[in-house]
């Protein structure tokens, strides 16, 4: 088997450059070289005898949408795909035809009705090889057409990235849209935003654990702060810790079973470790500085996290048992709220430039730092589930609002109502 | 190689795919199927072949949580209490940006409010620690956090009884005031008494 992830690549390009001191780095992109977006032609799907199977129409314009978003590909434009005379006879031949007009991938499927169910069969073909990267018959009622289409684009992301892709993804936040801060859901996009708490309390830093069936966050519905697990599918709420002090900041282990959070008696804030399933929280740090912000790294061996233990807050990194610990940020007056990728060798974070809090991107293989420069104040990144893609805190149109970078890397916003802070970026929900 | 096991490679490549989306947090590059031109040909029409589709199901719906029995609100103090809480014996101590040391002004307030309630010894207080906007919500609810208890400290040394004194942090959550720029964040960093008991 060929490794198609080492082929393909991302750009994170960001939206205007930062006017910042001389000494500071600022690029216009973020980018990992040496990758590129493979492109894809994806003509009209066929459909099966003339007819017009439910749901095909919405099937189609969704999965031309998707694919037209995904960072990983390049759909072929439209007027090179018309260059192309489709042989019937030659598929050999018409694939070489793709090929030549600068598609590296084609993708061709069928559309079918089966009562009320649509059925899609697809195939991609490697042009390079001729040979069948990826086959698939999905089957639903035609009401799931988009879904099934954002489950065919999900699979061809992971199949170019080795990652899952973004468009049966949600984004957890908080907003203050009722009158309170309270926990909301929506799509990644912004569509369908659902409230998830109605405790007219504060509710703050919501966490997804890594299957996607749990959100941990801070509530202050009892009085002092304390951290919950919520079940979204349920509306079920367990409490998890409740230590003396700020229990804010979950962040779960890769495999799901602890939670690194932060708390601390009489004025001091440490990092924490609990299991989910229950039991006694496990002291990380004991420095008197503020430890806050852990950020458990997909490797599971360490935890970045917010340290004042040199002054400014400074974004530190140890091991899960809490020892070895050394800072990572060095060229920056402050920094706060690290965030991993996926792929665990980067780390964005929130760092303050030319007088404006602006998202900053630490490469720990290369150990350079970028700033993804844009305007107003920039705080609170989150990865999208592939790592192509940010989710950011902007108050560049006044309240603040949650911004998410398109294939492009140019800020989209996302949110409307109220202000909206903290995203949280999940796979899938379950 | 025969066709049988052909199919059997992309089924389990399939069933691989569709559980991709819930291994966000443990990436594996899944790759694709190497399909020789012969299964390529091969046409949905048997059992074995049906069994490899992918029946898409619809996403789980999402309900909203309910709201646990002990509830509570920092808020619910008897009318006497919110009295004597408007009429304001214990003065608020103010904090440096992203400080929470006390000022020499700062000891003065605190060092009223420990003889006030010392001349009144069955009264409790809550500290609330309060920041302003900037920096990050929760490096802001750790700073706040500071700030209530370095304020509840200086009362202990002149004398009043720690159990009398709770601190609960607040951070940027509930300013005082609302523009910004100084004059306002200013007013946001403190630590605010509540008396919860007479």
């Amino acid at each position: 088997m060929r490794n198609l992830t080492s082929t393909v690549v991302f750009s994170l390009a960001i939206a205007s450059p930062v006017v910042g001191h001389a000494q500071e780095e600022l690029y216009l992109h973020v980018t990992s070289p040496g990758l590129q977006r493979v492109v894809v032609a994806a003509p009209d799907f066929e459909r099966r005898a003339g007819s017009d199977p439910p749901g095909s129409a919405e099937f189609a314009s969704t999965l031309r949408k998707d694919l037209g978003e995904a960072v990983a590909i390049t759909l072929l434009p439209d007027d090179r795909a018309r260059l192309v005379e489709v042989d019937p006879t030659n598929q050999g031949l018409t694939r070489q035809r793709w090929r030549a007009v600068g598609a590296q991938f084609l993708l061709q499927g069928s559309l079918a009705g089966a009562g009320s169910q649509l059925v899609v069969e697809v195939r991609l073909f490697d042009l390079a090889s001729g040979e069948v990267a990826y086959s698939k018959r999905l089957q639903s009622g035609a009401p799931l057409a988009p879904t099934m289409a954002h489950t065919l684009a999900n699979d061809l992301v992971h199949l170019f990235t080795g990652r899952p892709g973004p468009f049966l993804s949600r984004i957890a936040f908080v907003s203050d849209r009722s009158g309170s801060k309270e926990l909301w859901i929506m799509r990644w996009d912004g569509a369908d935003p659902q409230q998830l708490t109605t405790h007219r309390s504060i509710a703050l830093g919501p966490a997804w654990s890594p299957d996607g069936q749990w959100l941990a966050f801070t509530s202050f519905l009892r009085g002092n702060p304390q951290l919950l697990l919520l079940r979204p599918t349920e509306g079920y709420l367990k409490p998890v810790a409740a230590l003396p002090g700020v229990n804010t900041s979950a962040s779960f282990s890769p495999d799901g079973a602890r939670i690194a959070f932060a708390a601390g008696a009489d004025g001091n804030t440490d990092i924490y470790v609990v299991p989910v399933a229950g039991g006694t929280p496990e002291r990380l740090t004991s420095s008197r500085a503020i430890d806050t912000q852990p950020a458990w790294a997909p490797n599971g061996r360490q935890i970045a996290f917010t340290s004042t233990a040199a002054g400014a807050p400074q974004v530190f990194l140890m091991d899960a048992e809490g020892s070895n610990i050394r800072r990572l940020t060095l060229g920056d007056t402050f920094a706060d709220e690290a965030a991993w990728a996926p792929d665990g060798v980067r780390l964005a974070y929130t760092s303050f430039v030319a007088d404006r809090f602006q998202i900053a991107i630490l490469d720990l293989r290369t150990n350079t730092r970028s700033v993804v420069g844009a305007a107003g104040n920039n705080e609170s990144p989150c990865w999208s589930p592939d790592g192509t893609m940010l989710a950011f805190v902007s108050d560049r149109s006044g309240r603040k609002q949650i911004y998410v970078t398109d294939p492009a890397g140019k800020p989209r916003q996302v949110t409307i109502d109220g202000n909206n802070l903290q995203p949280a970026w999940v796979a899938q929900l379950q | 190689m025969p066709r049988t096991s052909n199919r059997a490679l992309v089924n389990g490549v399939v069933a691989l795919l569709v559980v991709v989306a819930a291994a966000c947090s443990r990436p594996k590059a899944v790759v694709a199927p190497e399909v020789s031109p012969a299964a390529e040909s091969a046409q949905p029409t048997d059992g074995r072949d049906r069994d490899g589709t992918t029946q898409v199901q619809s996403e789980p719906t999402i309900s909203a949580a309910g709201v646990p029995e002990e509830a509570v609100s920092a808020t619910d103090l008897p009318a006497d209490i919110e009295a004597l809480n408007r009429a304001g014996y214990l003065k608020d101590a103010f904090f440096e940006t992203d400080k929470s040391d006390l000022r020499e002004d700062t000891r003065a307030t605190l060092a009223a409010d420990a003889a006030w309630l010392k001349a009144h010894p069955t009264v409790k207080v809550t500290i609330e620690g309060h920041c302003d906007e900037r920096n990050t919500a929760e490096y802001n609810l750790a700073l706040g956090w500071r700030r209530a208890n370095a304020a509840k400290a200086y009362l202990a040394s002149l004398g009043v009884a720690a159990e009398r004194i709770s601190t609960i942090s607040y951070g940027e959550e509930k300013p005082f005031a609302l523009g910004r720029d100084e004059g306002s964040w200013s007013q946001n960093r403190r630590a605010h008494f509540v008396v919860t008991s007479k």
